[in-house]
């Protein structure tokens, strides 16, 4: 229970984190990194729940555009070539799953007939 | 090269013409495929039984002796029309939440107490009203029936929280319910053998700790699996408790 | 788009599409929680709550089958194209449906409970040391963030944000959720169900998706695009006699890169296979209105300078080419995003050695 508290806890923390940042990019650092903000604010409104659950990768990407590391050629070179080998073990993975979870099935032990194994009734009579 | 006469859809154009017929007939083969879906699945879910709150009943008032281990139980003394005197009925709070902080104090005691029936088949349970509404001390010791053992037993059957199996929730049992018996259990509801087939006449037992306490916290892995146990069995009242035993539980296949 | 930013763009095929999706999630939640209950011939009655989280965990499980099908489809035959354009909202829609099945779970099995109801989920069932009984919840509340994660970050400006490259690895997250959500369901309710009708859709479901995707994996591997052997600074990507007016012929370069070279009024010019918007394949695109357009959600570029018309700013890298006898040869080092590179006419081929 203490683990679960503090792992709910840890998530409180995590997403409060998160809006100190959604509320400081959405309104300052957005318009310094994206021109096609600039005047437009209800889509904002949309970047919330993004930010608070992925804020560290919000700030780094923040640090690389503010500081002008990005790197135009990656922006053109998808991970593409990932796609096979994530293809074939997601489908292996699938059945493999449902083969697993079928094999633990129970069935219910309709015809067990309870067995008496002492005979302490009869003894004490 | 007739991929390169195949029709090109861009989102923001109209549909090219060679694409429309085949667009139509896949939006209607998803929709047929849903609307199916919907009806086969939801059709075919198992019958959790004929169970529940007995509300209709009303609000039941008897008069027993209380014991509250393993589990709180009510001796009826004192019994109505719905709750017959000689019956052995278990006790749960409101909700997933103990019947009150200091219960133990009133151990042996003659005591009100007032609830809803909670009813499958011959299993029952009363959910007794919240504070002083549901028990009612009437400060006279009482007597606890002698409880009478029955021997050592070989059953097979689960292992749920009296209060969802007797109907609080529909279905109330099973491994997709684990984690509501649990929390169950934890709020000190008594648990109950559901077993294969009747034992002296009764399918359901109270589960008891092997130190006739109550049901530990390690043995919750095995609550909603299908189990083989060697137990001891006893009667209490019109009850049947059994004591687990830890090195004689199996998973049965 | 290069334009401002608004909430959702609109227009007449995403409200069709959009149409037939909400029509097909709106029947399936009415007839399973309202018709059904009819159908049964049971004892007794599913506890609303149960009946209704079973209605949209199925459902969000058969969206997600869907969505996750129109990949595959769409690499073995293009006409499927279209359900990827607008698949972004299927998927917003899907996570909608998770989050109402796992409130309808939260508020039922983990409430009437002084315990905090969100800590209830994590400690209740704590048997992670076996398979039957596994907490399956679990696999569930990480196939739920996964999806919200996704949804919360679809909107246009997070590819720009994050570039399309990061964008997508995030979205390789739908495979894990999708082996969670069985996972889920494996462990979960198949486990109890003593009627399979149930259980064998799943199978079928989750089986075509499994299929699907080994066989669009296979396809891609033996249809895919070409990977000429590079030696220096040019690599072949073709003969003259393959190229057609308004398409392209694609190479490899390295493994993450790719260009794509098109044939426009008789001259060869040569722009990266990635799309600015998602880095969807330009080269299976064709030149409409002298512009390049993407297969995928219609992004334009000029094809000389890699450049989208005004008002957009998109940009693309370009490429340097030339002809060896009918060989067209590429350099294998991109120009800058919006450099202009004159077209080479296929006719010079003729001239060269």
């Amino acid at each position: 229970m203490d683990q679960a508290q503090a792992i709910f806890f840890a998530f409180q923390v995590w997403c409060n984190i998160g809006a100190i940042i959604a509320l400081v990019f959405l309104t300052i650092g957005i318009d310094r990194i994206d021109e096609d903000a600039q005047g437009a604010y209800v889509f904002r409104l949309l970047l919330i729940p993004g930010i608070l659950l992925v804020w560290p990768l919000v700030l780094w990407r923040w640090f690389i555009l503010e500081t002008k590391r990005d790197v135009w050629k990656n922006r053109h070179q998808p991970p593409r070539h990932a796609h096979f080998w994530v293809a074939i073990i997601f489908a292996i993975t699938i059945p493999a799953v449902i083969i697993i979870g079928l094999s633990v099935r129970q069935t219910w032990p309709t015809n067990f007939e309870p067995q008496k194994l002492s005979l302490l009734q009869e003894q004490s009579q | 090269m007739s991929e390169k006469k195949a029709p090109f859809f861009v989102g923001y154009l109209g549909i090219p013409k060679a694409l429309k017929g085949f667009l139509l007939k896949l939006s209607i083969l998803i929709f047929a495929g849903f609307v199916a879906g919907a009806v086969l699945a939801g059709a075919t879910q198992d019958d959790p039984g004929e169970a529940g709150f007995r509300f209709d009943y009303g609000r039941q008032t008897v008069t027993g002796v209380l014991e509250t281990k393993p589990y709180p139980l009510l001796y009826v003394t004192e019994g109505n029309e719905r709750i017959k005197a000689g019956h052995t009925m278990m006790l749960s709070g409101q909700g997933k939440t103990p019947i009150m902080a200091n219960l133990s104090q009133l151990e042996g005691n003659e005591v009100k107490v007032s609830g809803i029936i909670l009813k499958r088949g011959d299993l029952d349970m009363l959910q007794v009203a919240g504070g002083q509404r549901g028990i009612e001390d009437l400060s006279k010791q009482g007597t606890i029936p002698k409880s009478e053992p029955l021997g050592k037993w070989k059953l097979q059957g689960e292992i749920c929280d009296g209060k969802c199996l007797a109907g609080a929730m529909n279905p109330g049992r099973g491994l997709a319910h684990k984690a509501c018996a649990n929390l169950c259990l934890l709020a000190d509801i008594p648990p109950v053998f559901v077993s294969s087939n009747p034992i002296e006449g009764q399918e359901f037992l109270l589960v008891a700790g092997p130190d006739g306490g109550p049901f530990p916290r390690e043995l919750y892995n095995y609550v909603g699996q299908f189990l083989e146990l060697e137990t001891d069995i006893e009667r209490r009242g019109d009850l049947l408790v059994l004591k687990i035993n830890p090195s004689k539980i199996t998973v049965i296949k | 788009m290069s334009v401002k930013y608004i909430p959702v763009q609109w227009n007449n095929n995403k409200w069709k599409y959009n149409a037939v999706m909400l029509a097909s999630v709106f029947a399936y939640l009415w007839l399973f929680i309202f018709v059904t209950p009819d159908l049964m011939s049971n004892e007794g009655r599913i506890n609303g709550q149960v009946h209704n989280a079973r209605a949209f965990g199925s459902c969000a499980f058969l969206m997600l089958s869907v969505i996750l099908c129109i990949g595959p489809l769409a690499r073995l035959d293009k006409r499927f194209l279209p359900l990827l354009y607008n698949r972004r909202h299927f998927g917003v829609i899907t996570a909608f449906v998770a989050i109402t099945h796992a409130g309808y779970i939260l508020n039922w099995y983990f409430a009437f409970s002084p315990s905090n109801k969100y800590e209830a989920l994590l400690f209740s069932n704590t048997s992670y040391g076996q398979l039957s009984g596994f907490p399956f919840e679990v696999f569930g509340i990480f196939a739920l963030f996964c999806l919200v994660i996704l949804a919360a970050t679809s909107h246009d400006f997070w590819l720009k944000f994050l570039t399309p490259r990061i964008w997508k690895r995030i979205h390789y997250l739908i495979y894990a959720a999708y082996i969670a959500v069985v996972a889920h369901v494996s462990f979960g309710i198949l486990q109890d169900q003593q009627n399979h009708t149930f259980t064998l859709i799943f199978i079928v479901v989750a089986g075509i998706v499994a299929i699907l995707h080994l066989m669009a994996a296979l396809h891609e591997r033996k249809h895919g695009d070409p990977f000429p052997s590079i030696s220096d600074d040019w690599v072949k990507v073709c003969e003259t006699s393959e190229m057609q007016e308004g398409f392209a012929k694609i190479a490899q370069l390295t493994q993450k890169e790719r260009v794509a070279v098109f044939l426009h009024e008789g001259k060869l010019s040569a722009i990266s296979n990635a799309c600015a918007h998602q880095n969807g394949p330009l080269g299976e695109g064709k030149i409409i209105r002298c512009l390049v357009t993407c297969p995928w959600h219609g992004f334009q570029y000029d094809v000389t300078n890699g450049s989208s018309p005004a008002p957009f700013t998109e940009k693309v890298p370009t490429y340097n080419l030339k002809l060896e006898g009918t060989s067209i040869l590429v350099n294998r080092n991109a120009n800058a995003p919006g450099t202009f590179v004159e077209p080479l006419p296929m006719e010079t081929m003729g001239v060269a050695k």
